[in-house]
């Protein structure tokens, strides 16, 4: 249970920073909570308790002690995402600021925010 | 089995990777990956209009793997995205030439790999994953400028945030699902849903509409397309227009119609929000000054359209909605195309050495008399956005019309206030269409004179004009998609065991 409090109080302080906060850099700082919020939960969803890796190699141990690999799996697929897109977005504020000379969204607002 | 549909997503992959490698012929692959593509699909119609084909990757039984369910819908959109691809990358064989050529060449196959992806998964993560390669290679495409046009890494930006803030959210979606269900395999959490209570449903249902609907750019959700698809170039931003984001839209009505079985309450918001896109998209286009916003905010407008005929959730409506998503597509994909090349041929007299990618509707004026094909193929587009007889976008329309009629009481109302925005639509088209051909404007010594770029203006308005006179020829399998939307225990009953 607390993973599940914890991913989503990681997700909300994540979506707080992206939205109130002015420097771009941060803004995508707050993209990663998000992201490693996510991340938690979908691995709290197959964690059990002191189980082990779902591989079965010693027949002694009970299917019922692995935790579920379908989420790690999962989580991996969104780290590499995330981790894409966050290269990506740095690169764009690295040319947003070539461009502007400043990382202040305020201040960057030629087309309508 | 005659071929298998895991090419149609593996083939514009790999020539995704190769093109880097080719230097001066890498424009010569997206082409080829879509005429491909196209070939494959068209092929492949008849074999899924009789029964939809499962493919199961890696060599376990659905549910266990991730398989791909190509049925009538998913052959659609394949057909339509490989099309609009293909016509696109030969109008961009001669209007992309400066700086990124090759980087523009393969984020171009990815993203026509991801949006094929999309329609064709039948697994909801792979679904996930496909929409970020789509996504990811849309961001990256928008700022395809950035280094000598600030106004691309801007709208860049903003797309990239609002876009991964949906995506967190689609994730958490899935996330929650497999925790209630223990499964990613789309019919079989169709087969658990239909029996699960609808109180644990609703959160992952609203994240999943909030998330795909930032790429189908529903109402409150729509800030970055006016941005990304005005500064980007012509072709990026008609296969924006044309493909992206009605992936957003299949997105929403996979999850919504085959996952959900499409709730009343759900129907209802839909076609509320769509209205609402509709009026606040068309009503924004009114009072645009740049041409490609305002073709923007029109997009905005008719994914308001396919989202309202959608939320009908008839099968008349649904049928109306695909038409319109044809119709929408091969009208936007020309008008952009022939903005485009306007535009280009401008900034080519008036300042060489400039990068320009938007100009205000007055620049335009005269050009008729210049550029005779180009306007008529700009003003076909915009007749056929409007609605006019005889081209495709009136026998959507009038598709629409109609399935608001069957379904009668308050949704006719509706259907009256969404063609108001029909109207004011024809209103700011027609402006446009009035300047090219009726005023006077400095446009001496301008020509049309390069082949690749009018062949493709020349195909989508044959096919606009051809599919107006005999929309017959769409009915068949816009009729066993919009069935195979409508009918979940058909789509659950292709699950073995």
């Amino acid at each position: 249970m607390i993973f599940y409090i914890g991913s989503f109080a990681l997700v909300l302080t994540g979506l707080y920073i992206a939205a109130a906060k002015k420097n771009l850099i941060k803004i995508i700082m707050g993209l990663s909570l998000v992201d490693t919020g996510v991340n938690l939960f979908l691995i709290s969803i197959g964690y059990i308790k002191g189980g082990t890796a779902p591989i079965f190699s010693n027949a002694a141990i009970p299917g019922k002690t692995m935790v579920d690999p379908v989420p790690q799996a999962m989580v991996l697929t969104a780290i590499v995402i995330g981790l894409a897109v966050t290269a990506l977005a740095l690169s764009l504020v690295i040319k947003a600021y070539y461009h502007y000379g400043t990382l202040n969204v305020r201040k960057i607002k030629e087309l309508k925010w | 089995m005659v071929v298998s549909p895991v090419l149609l997503i593996a083939v514009p992959l790999l020539l995704a990777f190769i093109a880097p490698l080719c230097g001066k012929a890498a424009k010569y692959i997206p082409p080829a990956g879509a005429l491909f593509n196209l070939i494959l699909s068209v092929i492949l119609i008849p074999t899924v209009l009789k029964s939809p084909m499962i493919v199961s990757i890696g060599g376990f039984p659905p549910p266990f793997c991730i398989n791909l369910f190509v049925g009538p819908l998913g052959i659609f959109f394949a057909a339509l995205i490989s099309l609009a691809g293909f016509l696109i990358s030969i109008y961009a064989l001669s209007y992309i030439r400066e700086r990124a050529v090759g980087k523009y060449h393969t984020l171009y196959l990815l993203l026509l790999t991801g949006a094929t992806g999309v329609v064709l998964t039948g697994d909801i993560f792979n679904l996930f994953v496909f929409y970020e390669i789509l996504c990811i290679s849309s961001y990256a495409l928008t700022a395809h400028n950035a280094h000598w046009h600030r106004h691309g890494t801007e709208a860049a930006v903003k797309y990239l945030i609002q876009g991964s803030v949906g995506s967190a959210f689609i994730l958490l979606a899935i996330g929650m699902l497999y925790g209630f269900f223990g499964t990613l395999n789309m019919a079989d959490l169709a087969k658990h849903i239909a029996r699960a209570h609808s109180s644990v449903l609703f959160i992952p249902l609203t994240f999943f509409i909030a998330g795909f609907g930032v790429e189908a750019a529903i109402f409150p959700l729509n800030a970055w397309l006016p941005d990304a698809h005005s500064v980007s170039p012509a072709p990026i931003s008609a296969i924006f227009s044309g493909i992206a984001i009605e992936i957003g839209v299949y997105a929403i009505m996979r999850v919504v119609f085959t996952l959900f079985g499409a709730p009343l309450s759900v129907m209802s918001v839909l076609l509320i929000v769509g209205l609402l896109t509709l009026l606040v998209g068309e009503i924004c286009a009114f009072r645009q000054n740049n041409i490609k916003r305002m073709s923007a905010y029109s997009s905005i407008g008719q994914i308001g359209l396919i989202v309202f005929a959608f939320g009908l959730a008839t099968k008349s409506g649904i049928t109306a909605g695909l038409f319109q998503i044809t119709s929408h597509a091969l009208s936007k994909i020309l008008l952009f195309l022939t903005i485009g090349y306007m535009i280009y041929s401008i900034r080519m007299k008036n300042y060489p050495d400039k990068y320009v990618t938007e100009i205000e509707i007055n620049s335009l004026n005269g050009l008729g008399k210049k550029m005779p094909l180009t306007s008529l193929g700009f003003a076909i587009a915009a007749f056929s956005l409007i609605g006019f007889p005889p081209f495709i976008g009136f026998s959507s329309k009038l598709l629409i019309v109609k399935a608001a009629l069957l379904k009668g009481g308050i949704y006719a109302v509706l259907m009256g206030i969404a063609l108001i925005a029909t109207v004011i639509e024809g209103a700011y088209f027609l402006k446009v269409v009035q300047g090219i051909y009726f005023r006077k404007g400095e446009v001496e010594g301008i020509k049309e004179n390069n082949v690749f770029i009018l062949v493709p203006f020349f195909i989508l308005a044959a096919l606009i004009i051809f599919a107006g006179i005999y929309p017959g020829i769409l009915t068949k399998i816009l009729n066993s998609s919009s069935g195979e939307l409508l009918n979940r225990i058909g789509y659950i009953g292709r699950l073995p065991g």
